[in-house]
Formats: C-alpha cells, structure tokens, sequence
C-alpha cells in the first residue's frame, strides 16, 4: 500500500534504537558511574548519591524550563534573572511571615507572570526571543537588586528549609521527587493536551500552525510564561537548599545559568530551531552533567575545571547532532 | 550558428513528480526570447536549471557550442550566465555602485579604490541609463530602480546571457517602457536575453523567438514571433479541447450565500473586491502570478487585515481575526498553494497534520486529555477516503509525495468540518491521478453543501471544475463570467477580461500603480 | 552633491544619538554640576574607554549577522594570561601584551573556525567557548587575581592628561581602525555584505568562511585589548574581568544603529552610545539613585531601541527590498 518514494536505506550498523540520545546518554552515565565510583572513594556513598540527586532537581527543572521555550522555536535568556526574582520573593514573603506554601505559590506565580511578559513582548513586538530575554535578564535582575537591596534573605520558614533536607530512604532527596513530577507532567502536557501538540506544531511551522488555525499568539506566550514558571520553581528548590535567598545565586544578570539550561535539553536532543522535545533525553543530559560534576570534583579536579569540560561538551554534542543530520538526510538527493 | 545556450532533452523529477520532460529551448546572441508557461508548467524548474541551482536528471547544457554542467549558482555566473530575479539580491545598506561591483571590489595599497568603483559601476550605469547617485544606498530605491541595478550588475559581469524573471512583475507600465528601451538596446549590442513573462502582449511587442512549456514539456520550441498572435500563445500554452476529467455538474447551488465580500479593501492593496459566494458552488478564481489572489484568500480567513469594506458569512457580519477564529466560529479553510511552507509542517506526522484543526476538540473537557486513540481514529477516516498513501499514520509527512501532501493538507480541513474552503492552486505540481481524484474530491464537497473558492491559473482545471468563475488582476476582480466549460470559449472570454483591462492601465500611462 | 549629502548624514541615526547625548550631558550639568569637574569626567570618560574595544568586539560580529556570548569570558582569559606571565614569569610587559592578543586572537579565530565549518549557528556555539573560556579561566586561577601588575600596564591603565585618559586615546585608535576596516577594506565590506544579504554576498563569489573566520577572529583581539585595558585600570589581574561585559557589548552597538541581522554598523553610533551609558550611569551615581537601576535602564534601553528600529525597519522594508 505505499508508494512513498523513500530514501535508499543505508547499511545499519546498529539497530535504529540503539541510536537514540537517549540511549548514548544512559550508556554513558552508567560509565561514568563505574569509572567514578572506582576511582572516587566515596562516590556511591548515601551521602553523596543525596547531594548530587538535590542538585540534580534544580538542574532537572531548570533544563525544562528552557526547553519548553525551545519547544516553540525561541529561547530564554532570562532564566536566571526569572529565577532569582522568584527566589528573593519567595524567601521575602516568608521572612514577612508568609506561609511557605502561600509564598511557594506566589513565586511560581511570579515567575509565570515575568516568562509571561517576555512571550508578550516577543508577541507584539515581533522581535526574536533573544533579544527581548536579552534586554529582559537585565530589567528583572535589576528590579530584583533593587527590591532586595542586593540582600541575602535567611529568614525562611523551617518547613521550608525542611522540604530542602527531607529524603526519602535515607537517599531519594523530596526535592527529586519534584524534578520527576513535572517531568510526567511535562510528557503529559505535549503528548495529550491540545496546547502541549499545538505548541510543538507552532515550534516546528509557526506559519503553518497560523494558516492551520492554531492560536499562535496564544502558544508563544504561555510557551514563555510556562519557562518562568518553570525557572521559578527550580529557583525555589535551590533556595529551599540553601536555606536563603541570596541575590547572587545565579551569577550577574542569571547568566550562571544559561549554560546548565542549556545544554540538558541540548545533550537531551531537543531540537533547537522548536517543533520537538525530549523530556527523558533532557532529563539524562541534566544526570550526566550532574554525575560528571559531581565525579570531578570527588577525584579533586577544582569546580572551576569543571565549566570548562561542559563547555566542550556542549560544543561536542551541538556537533555531533548536525553531523548525524547531516548523514541521515545526505543521500535524500537535490 | 552556434547558439548561446543550447539545451536539449533536459529532464527533472521530483519526489514522484516529473517537472520537466525532455525539454529544449536555445539562445541566439543578440535576441530577446520569451519564455512561457503557465503555474507549474515548468518554468521554474528550467530556469533553476539554468541558473545553476538544480541539476537535470538527463539532458546536455551547452554554452557557446561547449558542454557545460552546472554545480552551483556561482558556477552559472562564472560561466556567463546572469540572471535577474523576483526577489532582489542586493545588499541593502550598500550604494548602487558598490553592488554593481560587489563581486569584483578593487583595492588600491590595501584600501578600497572607491574611485575605480565609481568608475566601473558608472559605465553600467550609463549602459542601463539609470541616472542616480551611485552612492545611493539601494534600500532608498524604488523596485523598478533596483532592477535596473541588478540589470547592471548582471552586465558587468560581462555575462552572455542575461535571465529576466517575470521583471515587470512590480512596476508600472512607463518604467516597464524604460525597462524595454534598455533590452531592445542590449539586444543590438548581441546580449542573449531570456524573457520570462506571463504578461502576452509583453511577449508579443518585445520578444523574437518564443518557447512555450505545458505539463513539463515544450510545446513551442524558439518559433518566431512573427505571425503568432495573442490566441495563438495561450493555446500553446493550456492546450486545446482537452477531454474534460469531469462532467458538468449535477447538482446546482441552492443558492444560499455562503460568504460576501462587498467593498473590501486589505492591507495588502486589495481595493473593492465585490464577491459572492454561495452554498454548494465551486467559485474559481483565476488570475496571473502575482495579482493578489493567494493575499486575498490570506484576507479572508483572518490571517491578513480587512481594512474597509464588509464580509459577511451566512448573510451575518462577521470580523475575522484569525485563522483561528475563522475555523472555529465561522467554518472557513485555507489550503495553501505553497503546500510544503504552509500548507504542511514536514517534520511532523501525518496524523498530527491532519489533528491540528481539531486538537481542541478531541481533548476531554475536564482532563484535557487527547489520546493517540482518538486522534487517530478520527484522522483514519479522512484518510481513507482521500487515499492517502502511506504504510502508517505516524510517517512524517516530508516523506510523502506531493500528491499526497496535498491530501493531507486538505484533509485537515475535512475533518473539522469545514463549510467554506478556499483552494489555493490545489493541483500544481501533483501527478494526474491525484489530480484527478482532487478534482472530484472538490465536486463531492460542493454537492455536500460546500462552498468552495477554487484559486487556480490552470485553465483546464478551473475550466472543468469550477461553476462561475471571478476573474483577477493588480489586486482587483476584474470580472465574472459564467462557466460554458468549453475551453476555446472560457479561455478567450478570461483573457479578454485580464489582458481588456491591462490593455487599459498601459494607455495611461504613468499612472503610477503599481500590481 | 554635497549639501545633499550632509543633510543625510544629519537625518542618521546619529544625529539624534548625538542630539540625545547633549541633551543628557547638559541636564545632568545643570542638575549637579560636579558632573563637570575633571575627575568626574575623568571616571566617565574611562568608562568609555574600557567599554570601547568591549562594544567594537560585538558590533564586529553583529556585522556578520551573527553573535559572540564569548565577548566576556574571552577577556577574563586574556586578562589572567597577561597578569600571570607578569607575576609568575616575570615576562617583560610588552611581549605579555603580545601573548594576551595572541590568546584573543586564537579564542576568535577558533570561534570562527567552528561556526564556519560545523555550520551550527553562533549562540551555541559561543555559549558553549563562553563557558569553557570562562571554565580554563577560573580553573587556572583558582578565582584568585594576579595582584602584582607592572608598573607601565598600571600607568597604562590610568595615565591622564586632565579629564582625559590616556586610554581613551588608544582605543579611540583603534575604533577609527575598525571603522577603516568596515569602511574601507574588503574584508570589512564583506563582513557588512554577508550580514546584509548572504544570497548576494555568495553569489558574488565571497567566501562565507573567511568572512566567519575573519569576523571572530577580529572580535577576539578586541576582546584582548579591552582585557589588557581593563587590567591596567584595575592594577591587578581578576579573572571575574569581562563577567559584566554582556548587556553592554550589545547594547552599544544596538543604540548605535546597529541592524540585528547584521549588514549595517556605526562605529561612530556606537562610541556615541557608549557616552551616553556612561553618562547615564554616572547620573545615577551623582544624583543619588540607587545604582541597581543602571541594570534596568540597561535592559529598557535596549528594549526600546531595538522596538523603534523595528518599527522603522518595517516601513521602509515595505517599500523596497521584498524579502
């Protein structure tokens, strides 16, 4: 019943699941795992597996939080900048007597409401994301210098700062829990909702998803407001660790974080240019950077290396993508 | 005499579909040669094969007697071959005379020799008669000074061959003259010129020789013009009493108005578009490249602004905002004629191409939850009775042929139910079978209730299938004509219509509209 | 001819920016005239000089079209490379300078040689350079400055003749350079044709790569001198050097006329956007605003330029240039 003239099928080495993302990347977390937990005594202890998941979850979240900005084809630099106003606000409300779930929720809100203001202006301005997240990473963080006075809050509530500690079994920080729940959200939401399906239609075509009858305007903007949203919360998971608010937690402008927000998704296999999203693959690039990290600095190799490895990383893995692009749609003729 | 260019059996096929069949045609120094064809006859293909952009599947290119083969763009140019195109490749913030000579920079100790570029660019520019600043930055140019610029920059490449691509596309009929001043100056000076134009009595005024393409193959190849008239060329170029693929309908409108447009004017230049369009008809519209229909059918379903006038849907005012908007609240559909840009996202799957317009639809109220299931029990339906052709659902849809894609690109449609169906171009560049089945496809939903407006430049096509027939030109119906489908008829009476008032604009001249 | 064409050149961009400036200058003259004292225009002239080659190294990728995240981190290691081979070496000053352009230099150029052979777009490719520079860095100093500079990089940094830096000098050297180069070179006008419109620019035989590479590279040894600047100002080598210079890096070139997609740059609207951020910070300071605004106004300024530039782009492109 076909007539699809496809291409002509390469020799395979391999069978094509092998050759996911998502399978290299747990290929290669497992080997690192090995070498790590061989060469860096105390590597796999309890202790260690509960620091490494807790920072796992901001970086979990955070890779969501750029990716579902991805997913409609834009970008957000102003994750940081989103995420420490939230965090600041947050621990705000609760130095002000605030409930922490009140507070929680504010912040989230926030957050939404700041990622909301960029799809906005990308909206109606018609401007590129880039350069709207450009100016507003700037905007938000000196509003929040401004509202803060550039001061760590550490008058947190203690349920909050509990939330931060709690583990289950003695291993599984809560905080993971968080990371895992809005990762199955996430999958719900672009797998079975008409605004997760429209979003990635919008990512892939947006002028086909126009003439097809999707809100457009409508999925850009809450694409970005979805990104604040997301930002805030792992900016609150961060704050719950920390135990306060401290302005500078995301570098100058939040720009800290544009390199882990990046490169999950990337390492995870989402399409930069919009249209797809790979919620495990970010998941396991977020795990990787993590396991990595974490092995690094037990076997004494100083943070501050450690930059430098993701940085050729992401530049490997950027390159590795376009160079399978490449190759799988070379013999596709003219 | 050895030809300029000299092209023989050139062959192209796309994914499924033959775009050019053992096509010839053949340059002489020194002339102006038309190229003709109507949407999807093949031109373009030809031309980019000349161009360099594509290569043919079989055929021999010679230039000056010698075989050549073409890479790349670049490769074309080297060669000799200029071409001046519909969109413009200048750069914007550079002066006239530096893009004249943007290939060839000539650098004195180091430096720019602003100087020799001067000089340069204004012998071309003398050339071109073009009487400008040449420091001018292009941006500040009107569309018909730009493309005197890239006339001369194509000349100063010392180029054998000059492409012209439908050039007075954009401007009025007095820089048209100019413009023809110019080539008529540059055929005495031996320039080979190849002369793409839909505009016949352009052809007839300007051109030597003609060749005509029709379905991928010429028929014309370099005759004469001498002794060719207007009615002579367009049944080169959409054949004659062809058996019509469908016979005249059975079932007639019942007369309800299904949409009105009345004074309506567009932020597209669209002015006082009248037009009536009933329950159970198929309205066609035809027109030449560029005339506005594609922008008024964009108008009409919300995706370009309404800036005077009325529309109307069932006998109600209606303001259409959006795409969206007109697909919910008022059951309008736009098939796109740029099917792989608009009218389909390829990287996605059939069924998703085909759910989009009822996502929020098939998602429960209170979950918001849309099952595969569901999806795809609503999308296998329309699928079938389209015959869409594929092993599953969830290939991509890049990989269809475009046949097919264009199925998909309808269906959509299908499957919301919509009432009013714009076509735009249905048929271009699809094999005769889909063709075929489009065209009853399109004959059934009119006789379900449908009202269809069928936009199309394919005279056999809008001929055969459609009930009335709305005829357009420079961003304006012209005229309506009742359809007789008889093609001698239809085809004069259309043409009368177009080229009667174009006739008109050319007399006054300089009246400064611009298509 | 010629009236013609200064009354174009009055209707620039540049001319408002100008207009702007003067008009800011004059307000905060009059609102707290120890604005006007030497060494407050000291402070805001140097300002002007360290952001300089800081603003060029941008705009020069913005010709192209493209973007360099790596402007800052760049810097930072130009900045640690010159203090260390100072301190820990002992290299006389000169021939360290030559090791720092040298580093701006290959960072530049290995920007370029990715973007241009791999193809992937410059965001990514310079936030992933961004992060390793600013990585090696960090790593290699162990976030601990180099605090023994030599005493000419000092002088260098903070010689003045009056109000007048002596940096100011040299970078205003160096932009009238870079102005050449896009004015007057092949190279540069390529730069400006591959941003403007790539299809013309490749068929008129120029070489993408070259242009990319040329680009980079170019931004690179700017980066290096604003680096090296920076360390003379600052007496020691920090390795945080460049961590501030992103917003800036873009906004000066975008006031100054800059087009985001490339094609068109103002040396001359940049150096004047530079004055007016510093003027506009220095304001904050003397009129006793908290300086946090200075990131909001940053931002907002950006925001409202690139909004306006938008705006004005739209019309005339609706005129002309189709597509």
């Amino acid at each position: 019943m076909t007539s699809i003239d496809a291409a002509p099928s390469r020799r395979r080495y391999l069978p094509a699941w092998a050759t996911r993302p998502e399978i290299g990347l747990v290929v290669i977390i497992v080997l690192m795992i090995a070498i790590f937990s061989v060469t860096a005594p105390g590597f796999l202890s309890p202790f260690n597996t509960f620091a490494v998941a807790r920072d796992l979850a901001v970086a979990i979240v955070l890779g969501y939080a750029m990716m579902v900005v991805l997913a409609v084809g834009g970008m957000n630099l102003a994750v940081g900048s989103i995420g420490v106003c939230v965090a600041m606000a947050t621990a705000g409300l609760q130095a002000a007597g605030v409930p922490a779930i009140l507070s929680v929720a504010c912040g989230v809100a926030a957050g939404a409401a700041l990622g909301g203001v960029n799809g906005v202006l990308v909206v109606r301005t018609g401007l590129s994301s880039f350069m709207i997240t450009l100016a507003t990473m700037s905007i938000y963080f000196g509003a929040m210098l401004l509202l803060s006075g550039a001061e760590a809050i550490r008058d947190l509530d203690p349920g909050f700062i509990y939330f931060g500690r709690a583990r289950i079994a003695g291993v599984l920080p809560v905080m993971f829990l968080v990371a895992v729940v809005v990762a199955i959200a996430l999958t719900y939401f672009y797998r079975a909702t008409a605004l997760g399906r429209q979003t990635l239609f919008t990512g892939a075509n947006p002028k086909a998803a126009e003439l097809s009858g999707v809100p457009v305007v409508r999925t850009v903007v809450l694409a970005h407001a979805l990104s604040g949203l997301l930002a805030g919360v792992a900016a609150i998971m961060l704050t719950a660790r920390t135990g306060a608010g401290v302005p500078s937690m995301a570098g100058q402008i939040g720009r800290d974080w544009l390199l882990p927000a990046f490169i999950a998704p990337v390492l995870g296999g989402s399409a930069l240019a919009g249209g797809s999203v790979a919620i495990v693959g970010t998941f396991l690039g977020a795990t990787l950077v993590a396991v990595l990290g974490s092995g690094l600095r037990m076997v004494n190799i100083g943070d501050f290396w450690i930059e430098l490895f993701l940085g050729i990383i992401l530049a490997i893995a950027v390159i590795a993508d376009r160079a399978r692009a490449l190759w799988s749609s070379g013999d596709r003729g003219q | 005499m050895s030809n300029v260019v000299d092209i023989r059996g050139a062959s192209k096929s796309f994914v499924g579909v033959r775009a050019l069949d053992n096509v010839s045609i053949d340059l002489a120094a020194g002339e102006i040669h038309a190229l003709l064809g109507e949407n999807g006859a093949g031109k373009s293909t030809l031309i980019k094969i000349i161009t360099g952009v594509y290569v043919p599947d079989s055929g021999i290119m010679k230039l000056g007697g010698q075989e050549v083969s073409f890479r790349s763009p670049r490769d074309a140019i080297n060669a000799g071959i200029a071409a001046v195109h519909q969109e413009r490749n200048l750069v914007p913030a550079f002066g006239i005379a530096e893009n004249i000579c943007l290939d060839r920079l000539p650098v004195r100790h180091g430096l720019l020799d602003r100087a020799a570029i001067l000089a340069d660019a204004e012998v071309w520019m003398k050339t071109i008669g073009l009487k400008l600043d040449p420091a001018t930055p292009v941006r500040q140019l009107s569309v018909a000074q730009l493309q005197l610029v890239e006339i001369a920059k194509a000349l100063s490449l010392r180029s054998r061959v000059l492409l012209l691509d439908e050039p007075t596309a954009s401007i009025t009929p007095h820089e048209a003259d100019r413009l023809f001043e110019v080539l008529r100056d540059l055929r005495s000076r031996g320039v080979a010129m190849l002369f793409v134009s839909h505009r016949l009595e352009e052809v007839l005024a300007l051109c030597d020789r003609v060749t005509v393409l029709r379905d991928g193959r010429n028929t014309a190849i370099g005759q004469p013009i001498e002794g060719i008239g207007r009615r002579d060329l367009i049944r080169l170029m959409i054949g004659r009493d062809e058996e019509t693929t469908v016979p005249p309908r059975s079932h007639a409108s019942d007369g309800a108005v299904a949409l009105e447009l009345k004074g309506v004017a567009t932020a597209a230049a669209h002015r006082d578009i009248n037009l009536t369009l009933h329950r159970g008809e198929i309205l066609g519209l035809y027109g030449l490249v560029g005339c506005g229909r594609s922008e008024l059918a964009k108008a009409i379903i919300g995706a370009i602004s309404v800036t005077a006038g009325e529309v109307s849907v069932g006998g109600r005012p209606a303001r259409i905002r959006s795409v969206a908007d007109a697909l919910a609240r008022y059951r309008i559909g736009y098939v796109s004629e740029d099917r792989k840009g608009e009218g389909i996202v390829l990287d996605q799957a059939i069924a998703t191409n085909i759910a989009v317009t009822v996502w929020t639809r098939l998602a429960r109220r209170w979950s918001r939850f849309l099952s595969r299931t569901r999806e795809y029990a609503a999308v296998r339906p329309i699928a079938e009775r389209l015959q869409i052709r594929a092993p599953s659902l969830a290939v991509l849809a890049g990989k269809l042929s475009g046949g097919n894609q264009q199925k998909v690109s309808v269906a959509k449609w299908l499957l919301a139910g919509t009432e009013i169906l714009i076509m735009d171009e249905p048929t271009v560049g699809i094999d005769v079978n889909t063709k075929a089945a489009l065209h009853r496809l399109i004959r059934e939903l009119a006789d379900d209730g449908k009202a269809i407006l069928l936009i199309s430049s394919d005279m056999p096509e809008i001929v055969a299938v459609a009930d009335r027939m709305a005829v357009m030109n420079a961003f304006r119906i012209v005229g309506m004509v009742e359809n007789t489908h008889s093609y001698q008829d239809m085809s004069a009476k259309i043409m009368h219509v177009i080229h009667g008032v174009a006739d008109a604009d050319a007399e006054t001249a300089g009246s400064g509209r611009v298509a | 001819m010629k009236r013609a064409r200064a009354i174009q050149l009055l209707r620039t961009g540049n001319a408002g920016l100008a207009l702007i400036l003067l008009v800011a200058i004059v307000a905060l003259a009059i609102a707290n005239p120890a604005f006007l004292t030497s060494f407050n225009l000291y402070v805001v002239l140097t300002s002007v000089a360290l952001w300089t080659c800081v603003a060029l190294a941008q705009m020069t990728t913005l010709s192209t079209g493209q973007m360099s995240l790596s402007v800052g981190s760049l810097g930072g290691l130009v900045a640690i490379v010159v203090g260390g081979l100072c301190e820990l070496w002992g290299v006389p000053l000169p021939l360290a300078i030559a090791a720092g352009l040298a580093v701006g230099f290959a960072g530049g150029f290995l920007n370029g040689i990715l973007i241009a052979t791999t193809g992937i777009n410059s965001f990514i490719i310079t936030l992933a350079t961004f992060s390793a520079f600013h990585g090696l860095t960090m790593g290699l100093t162990r976030a601990i400055p180099f605090y023994h500079m030599p005493a000419s990089l000092k002088a260098l940094g903070n010689a003045r003749f009056g109000a007048v830096p002596l940096m100011l000098g040299i970078v205003l050297v160096v932009a009238l350079v870079v102005d050449l180069i896009f004015q007057r070179t092949r190279i540069g006008r390529y730069m400006l044709a591959y941003g403007g419109n790539a299809t013309s620019a490749v068929l008129s035989g120029l070489s993408t790569r070259k242009v990319v590479i040329f680009a980079h590279t170019m931004s690179g040894l700017l980066s290096a001198i604003a680096a090296i600047l920076t360390v003379g100002r600052l007496q020691i080598a920090q390795p945080t050097i460049g961590e501030d210079w992103l917003i800036i890096s873009f906004a000066a070139p975008i006031i100054g006329g800059a087009s985001l997609t490339g094609g068109y740059v103002s040396v001359t609207g940049t150096l004047l956007a530079l004055a007016l951020l510093a003027v506009i910070n220095d304001a904050l300071v003397l009129l006793g605003v908290d300086p946090f605004w200075v990131q909001v106004v940053l931002g907002g300024l950006i925001l409202a330029v690139v909004s306006v530039n938008r705006l004005r782009e739209g019309r005339r492109l609706g005129e002309a240039i189709a597509r």
